[in-house]
This record gives C-alpha cells, structure tokens and sequence, in this order.
C-alpha cells in the first residue's frame, strides 16, 4: 500500500516537474528570440530609419518606403476587407443565425483563417497580377484584404453571438425594423468585441510576407503609385536578411523590430478593449 | 357584452355554466390557438378574449405556456426557426397571424416587456429616444418633451432627470425595469405585455412596478404573465389559469381566486401544486 | 370610431409610410450581408479554381509522374514535386513531434499547477508570441539558431549517432546550420503557443466538477490528469494539434529562411531540403517560362489540398467538442 502510493506520487512529482520545465523552455525560446530581436533591432534604431529610402548595398538609408508602404497597403487591405468581414459575420450572427448557408460559410471561413498565405498569395497573382501584366501594390492590398476578412468575419459573428437574444428581442418588440435592431443594439453592444477583431487583423496582416511576395513585390524607390509594385517592410526584410551585404542585414534587424511592436502594440491594446468591454 | 369562453377539461366535471363576465370592449380575441416549437405542441386550442384597458394576468405553473401565449401577441416568435402559431388572434378584429400582418407596426401597438430588465446599451435619454425617432420625425425640444412624459408616466423621472446621460445599466434593477417600461410607452402602443417583469426585482421593486401597473391600465391594455399568485390577485381584474399548455379557467380575478370551477385552478392556487 | 380609435388609426398610418422606407434600406442591407457571405465562399472557390487552372500546363505535361519524381530542373523544364512534398511532411513532423508534448505539458501547467496570479501573465505571453509574424522567427532562426546549431547540437547528433545504424544515417553529413532538422525545430518553437493556447482553452472547459470528483477519491494531479482531463479533452486537443499541424504544414518565411533550399531528398535531417512553401516564395518571381510557373502553382495546390484535409480535419474534431461542452 505504502510502496504503491509512494510510486504514484513519484510519478506526480516527476510529471510535475517536467510541465514546470516545459513551460520555462518554451518561455525561454521566446524570450530568448524577443531579446535578440531587441537587441539587433536596437542597434540600427535611428532617426534615419524613418526617413530616408532603403539604399543600395554598401551605403546609409532607411526604411521609409517600406514602411510608407507597408501603411499604404494595410490600410486598404482594411478598407476592402472589414466592411465584407463585417456584413458576412452579420449575416451569419442576424439575418441567417439559423440558415444552412451560414453553416456552410462558418466552415469555408474557418478553413480560410487558415489557410496556408502564400496560397493567397498565388490566388490573387493568378486573378490580379497575371491579368494585369505587372505587380502592383493594388494586388498585395487586395492579398492582405484576403487575409483580413476571415479574421474579421469570425470575431463579429463570436461578438454579435454573444450579444443577448433578451437585448434582440427587447428591440424587436419596440417595433425596430431588424436593420435598426441590429445597427443600433447588436452593433453597439458588440462595438468593442468586433473592433478588437479588426486590429487582431491588422496584426495579422503587418507581418505577412508570403502573399507580398508575389503581388506587390518590392520596390526600391518611394512609389505612391498604386498601380505599380510597392515596397513594404516584410517583403523589404526578406530581400536584406537573405543579401550578404552587412547594413542590409542590419536593416533587416531593424525592421523586424519594427513590425513585432507594431504587432504587440496592437495585440495589447486589442486585448485591452477586449477586457474593457467586459466591465462596461 | 361580450362574453368570455371559459375552456374545461374533459375529465373534470364541470361546475355551473360559464358566468358572463364581461369586461367591456375586446381587444385581443383568440380562438382555436395552437403554438408548435418544431413537433411539440405548446398551446392546445386556446379560446379568450382579452378586454381593454383592463390588467390580464396569466399565471400557471412553470412550462405551462404563458410565456409562450405571450410571445404570439407581438409575433416576436417569428425571430426563431421551427415555431409557429396557428388559428386566429384578433387585435380590433384583426388577425395578427395573417401572412400579411406587418410585424413592426404589429410590435409598434403591442409593446413587450422581459423578464430581465433589458436596456439598451446607451444612455438612459437614447434608450428613449431611440424608438420614437424611428417613427417620428421631431425637433430636439418635441423629442426632449416625449422622453420626459414617457420617464413620467414609467413613474421613474425623478430618480434619472439628473444623469439622462448616464448609460441605461448603471441604474439599479427596478430603476432598470421601469426604464423598459418607459421605453415601450414611448412607442405609443395600445397592449403591453408584461413577461414576469418582477421576478427579478425586489419587493419594493417590485411594489412600484405593481403601481404603475395600476396607473398604466387607465390607456392601455396590460397583459402581465406571473408565477406569483399574490401579484395576479393583486394587479389583474381577470386572470387565466394555464396547465400544460391548455387553459383551464379565465374569469374575474376574484372569482378565480375565491371560487374556481375547476378543480385544478383551485389545487393551484391553493399551493397544493405548481 | 371612437377618438381613440381613430387616433391609433392615423398613428398607424403614419407609421406605416415611415416603415415603407425603412424596410426597403432593411432589405437592402439584408441583401448586402448575403452577398458578403457568398464573397467568403466565392474566395475559395476562387482560390481552388484559380490555382487548378494555373496548375493545368504542369499537370498535363507531368501527370501523375509529377507527384513521386525529385526532379527539378528549371534548365530543362523538368519538374517533379516529391523533394518539396517530402521537406514538407518531414518538418512539419519534427515540429509536431516536439511541439505536441511541450504544449501539452505547458497547457497541464497553467490548468493545474500555476498560481492562479500567474496564470493570466503567462496565458497573456502565450497569446502574443503566437501573434508575432512568421518572418521573425525565420531572421532569429537564420542569424542566430542556425549557426547555433551548427556549433553545438549538430556536431553533438553526428558523434553520438555517427556508429548507429539507421540513425547515423539520419544524423549524417556535415553540419551547415541550416537544413531540414533547424526547420522543423524553428517549425516547432512557432507552433508551441498556439498548440498551448488551444490545449490550455480545451482543458479550461472541463467542467470542474469531473476533476473535483477525482481529487475527491485521493488522485494525484498527474492522475487526474492522465485520467479526466485528457480522456475528456482528447478530441480538442487533437483538433488543435491538427490546426497547428496545418499551420506548419503551409508555414513560409520562418522555414524559407533555414531550409537552404535544395530540391533533393537526403536521408539525412542535417542536410538542407527544401519545402513547398519555401520553393514557392524563392523561386515564383524568378520563375521563367509557363511551365516552371505552372509547376510552381501546382505545388500550391498540392499544399492546398494538404492543409484543407488537415484543417476540415481539425474543424470537424473541434466542432464534436464543442457540440459536447454545449
């Protein structure tokens, strides 16, 4: 009795011990990762980063077009992609809660929230790039926008579901045609959930390079042109990481700190509403 | 005069013949109701008349169908797949299950109150204002002034004419509650529905509501669902008893509550189930 | 009539023309939704058909013979798809191998050992890091991880492994840095928190009375575990593991940048290969002439058809969960 009990709570210990160790290693890689992203990107962190073009091999410059860029693009991904997000998770969360159409459309959304990128990346030099004869910055934003609208679609349905069917139905009795029951309650009592999923999206999208690769390209000058290839950070990061030249590996540093804040930056503060709505 | 169809159940026998009581004009009528959630059948052939302006009050043991008799007088059934309601309901004569029955000027005249209080996610003044402005176009002093009567007659505008900028659920459960209420009267219906409106309030919550109650039905005409017997006794001036979807007794409250005909009524309000 | 009759007749009325128009602008945005909806479903119809069409010239020039050839000669335009598919299934494998029991255990701390303060820091970390972008784990694996491993665990595998037989031949060659195994490690420390974050979310649901009821009969916290909590959890947790599984699958930039690209299979896991992502992103702009493309797309779908195995896999699993948790 006493040796079997003892070997049971050895056995404890040992598993215990091993999920403690799991959980420092893998926290440890990741902060180990972070701390040397810090650490380079640190170093090539100046003002010039933010204002002058990548240069060529061998002399100074920066990332402004990347990143002017990289704005550029996220932007209107966001434009083109929220707006459908947002109808197709009303449609799945009001109008067709019960529709089979909805349940076909949940499964597509979650298999394309996904999905591989750089297949998105394919589809649209296939539909876009390929047509048109020319990369352009309009095929990465419309690459983006693809990547965006999953994101989008799958917080505004969870939010507008988690929206009472008493707040639903008390609106409906006052007479409110569904279009106001849903603009002016479901929308307002899931404001934060679903704006949350849209800069989750932003997040998302700020560090995409394979869907770029192949839509936008990349550019070495400033170019405002939509119509004709862009530079943007992830794709710019990939150029200098895998070049031999050292101050485009340092760039490459700089920039991918650039972008791992701007995504915890808006992942805390996506988080931060998140919690917000719950107090209000 | 009119004359109110008491249903009785087959077995029971039945005591002396249905006795006029007659509460003035009809304003809803029902007959032959019956109400489906897909293959199960909540209503069984429900016949009465509701009369205006007079408190109705529905009380049954819970699962009965009261809240679901409810739920057919401002189809707000529809929002749900695989429910329907058969047979006639006729407000002015009209029947509001006809195919052709607009559903938000129906819900605009028959106003529902929940359960829970539910107010909307803005300030209290928008919670108000909010379905007026849907049907009335008004300078911002006629909205102000419909905002204002609609808080009085809730009985609630001296507790919130300092904070009508505050969000609706900041105020306390009653308060909350007869924001709803003001809410609907805002509307301008002529029914209101009232679905358990106190049973999570408090007793002097819950005593106000009754109040006002009593004050509403001078304009309009109150269809309260309770499964408090008191309360039924307390507002109504006819009260129906429903068992297992079926109602069994619908007369004066009075008369329900001092001399019921049939045996399971009187087992029900005399605490002996339920 | 009576007055009041009469008044709640022109309310009516007036109301009924206001409605009139709101209901043209409810049917109006009603139609919009669905429309949206179908824009969903029309992605991927579009994207099956667009990569299927570009895939044709490939398909019809290879057939099937596309899918088992290593061949890949840009020169000769002769194009064979099995060295990537091969890279693929073998990284992804290593990460799942190494990621899966981590994460469990990972998710087994935060569930049933950590303070409960701690809990939502480590919960909150967890979440982040699986948000951080690919590409930064591919800079960190190429500058820093590889030529770490190069330096020391590399060398490390050849000397212990080196008289084996069979393993010294998975631990052959010299040790580069980059290659199959430094891909499938970097793989794995990317899919970690959100294999972690899923178990942990599946764990989380486990109505708390089941466990209570096995700590109340004298289980020990591992008991409990292997006892309740897995058995309970095990179609999630698969689910999750098949939804990191397809994220590693199609995973891109954190392995184009360690792989060293080369479109050979090797038996050993030092030796550089390559995946259907990587060669897509290092070769598609520079691809010349219609059949290197199309050969190029048609890895696409392959990958495609791959992860939308896994994934509807993952979903279906995930979906029984929760149709059990209610």
């Amino acid at each position: 009795m006493m040796m079997l009990y003892a070997r049971r709570r050895f056995r404890n210990m040992t598993m215990l011990v091993l999920s403690v160790g799991a959980t420092l290693a893998g926290l440890g890689w990741l902060v180990l990762i972070l701390w040397t992203l810090v650490v380079e990107g640190m170093s090539g962190l100046s003002l010039k980063v933010f204002t002058e073009m990548t240069p060529p091999p061998g002399s100074d410059g920066g990332l402004l077009n990347p990143i002017v860029g990289s704005l550029i693009m996220t932007s209107l991904a966001v434009a083109v992609g929220t707006p459908i997000g947002i109808f197709a998770g009303t449609y799945m969360a009001e109008y067709g809660r019960y529709s089979p159409l909805t349940q076909v459309v949940r499964f597509i959304n979650d298999i394309l929230l996904s999905a591989p990128s750089i297949i998105v990346g394919l589809f649209i030099y296939e539909v876009m790039v390929a047509p048109m004869g020319h990369f352009s910055a309009y095929a990465g934003a419309v690459a983006l926008a693809v990547i965006v609208i999953p994101v989008v679609v799958r917080t505004t349905e969870d939010m507008l579901l988690l929206v009472p069917k008493e707040l639903r139905e008390a609106a409906t009795a006052l007479g409110m045609p569904r279009l106001y029951v849903i603009r002016r309650v479901s929308y307002r009592a899931a404001k934060a959930g679903i704006l949350t999923g849209i800069l989750l999206a932003i997040a998302r999208i700020s560090g995409e390079t394979a869907p770029i690769l192949f839509t936008a390209l990349n550019n070495q000058f400033f170019s405002a042109d939509l119509n004709a290839p862009m530079a943007s950070l992830p794709a710019v990061i990939f150029q200098f990481a895998l070049s031999p030249y050292k101050d485009w590996q340092k760039l490459a540093w700089t920039g991918a700190l650039i972008i791992t804040l701007a995504v915890l930056a808006l992942s805390i503060i996506a988080r931060m509403l998140a919690a917000s709505r719950k107090t209000s | 005069m009119t004359f109110a169809i008491t249903r009785m159940m087959a077995p029971v026998p039945v005591v002396g013949n249905p006795l006029p009581i007659g509460g003035g004009a009809e304003k809803i009528t029902i007959r032959k109701l019956n109400f489906y959630y897909g293959d199960h059948c909540a209503l069984k052939d429900i016949n009465v008349s509701l009369y205006a302006k007079k408190v109705m009050a529905f009380i049954g043991p819970s699962g009965c169908g009261k809240s679901t008799f409810l739920r057919v007088l401002n189809r707000i059934y529809d929002l749900y797949p695989n429910q329907r309601a058969e047979g006639e309901v006729l407000l002015d004569g009209k029947n509001i299950l006809a195919a052709d029955q607009d559903l938000n000027l129906l819900r605009a005249r028959v106003g529902m109150v929940f359960q829970k209080p539910t107010p909307f996610p803005m300030t209290i003044y928008e919670n108000i204002a909010f379905g007026v402005r849907l049907y009335e176009r008004l300078s911002k002093s006629e909205l102000d002034g419909q905002v204002e009567q609609a808080l009085r007659r809730a009985a609630i505008w001296e507790e919130v004419k300092d904070k009508l900028n505050a969000n609706g659920l900041s105020l306390s459960g009653g308060q909350q509650q007869r924001l709803c209420i003001a809410r609907t009267i805002a509307v301008k219906p002529e029914v209101i529905l009232l679905d358990e409106p106190c049973s999570a309030l408090d007793p002097i919550a819950t005593a106000k509501i009754e109040e006002l109650i009593d004050e509403l039905k001078n304009d309009y005409t109150i269809v309260i669902v309770t499964h408090n017997m008191q309360q039924a006794a307390r507002v109504s001036d006819f009260t129906a008893f429903m068992y297992l979807g079926e109602m069994i007794e619908f007369n004066t409250t009075t008369f329900i509550f001092t001399n019921p005909e049939n045996r399971r009524t009187q087992d029900y309000i005399t605490g002996r189930f339920g | 009539m009576s007055d009041a009759a009469l008044q709640n007749s022109s309310i009516a009325l007036l109301r009924g023309q206001v409605l009139d128009r709101l209901r043209l602008r409810d049917r109006i945005f009603h139609f919009s939704t669905v429309a949206a909806a179908l824009i969903v479903l029309a992605i991927l119809a579009g994207v099956i058909i667009a990569l299927f069409i570009g895939a044709i010239p490939a398909l019809c020039n290879f057939g099937a013979g596309f899918l088992v050839s290593q061949r890949w000669n840009p020169v000769t335009e002769n194009f064979g798809a099995l060295a990537p598919i091969y890279g693929t299934l073998v990284t992804s494998l290593i990460a799942m191998v190494i990621a899966v029991p981590f994460g469990l255990l990972i998710a087994v701390f935060l569930t049933e050992l950590c303070p409960i303060w701690l809990r939502r820091p480590i919960g909150i970390a967890i979440e982040l890091l699986a948000g951080i972008p690919s590409i930064i784990y591919g800079i960190w694996g190429l500058f820093v991880f590889a030529p770490f491993l190069q330096g020391t665990l590399q060398p490390f595998l050849i000397k212990v492994f080196g008289n084996v037989p069979v393993l010294s031949e998975l631990f052959a060659g010299p040790p580069y840095g980059i290659g199959i195994l430094t891909a499938g490690l970097i793989l794995a420390i990317m899919v970690l928190p959100f294999v972690t974050s899923i178990s942990r979310d599946v764990f989380e649901a486990i109505p708390p009375v089941l466990k209570e009821a096995a700590y109340g009969v004298g289980a020990t916290t591992w008991e409990v575990v292997r006892n309740v909590v897995l058995p309970y959890a095990r179609v999630g947790v698969v689910g999750g593991f098949m939804l990191g599984l397809g994220r590693a699958l199609g995973e891109t930039m954190a392995v184009t940048f360690v792989i060293g690209n080369a479109h050979r299979i090797s038996p050993s896991l030092l030796a550089p290969g390559t995946t259907i992502s990587a060669t897509i992103a290092n070769e598609f702009t520079e691809a010349v002439g219609d059949i290197y493309t199309s050969s190029l797309i048609a890895l696409g779908l392959i990958l495609f058809v791959m992860t939308f195995i896994v994934l509807a896999a993952a979903r279906y699993m995930l979906l029984r969960i929760d149709r059990r948790m209610g």
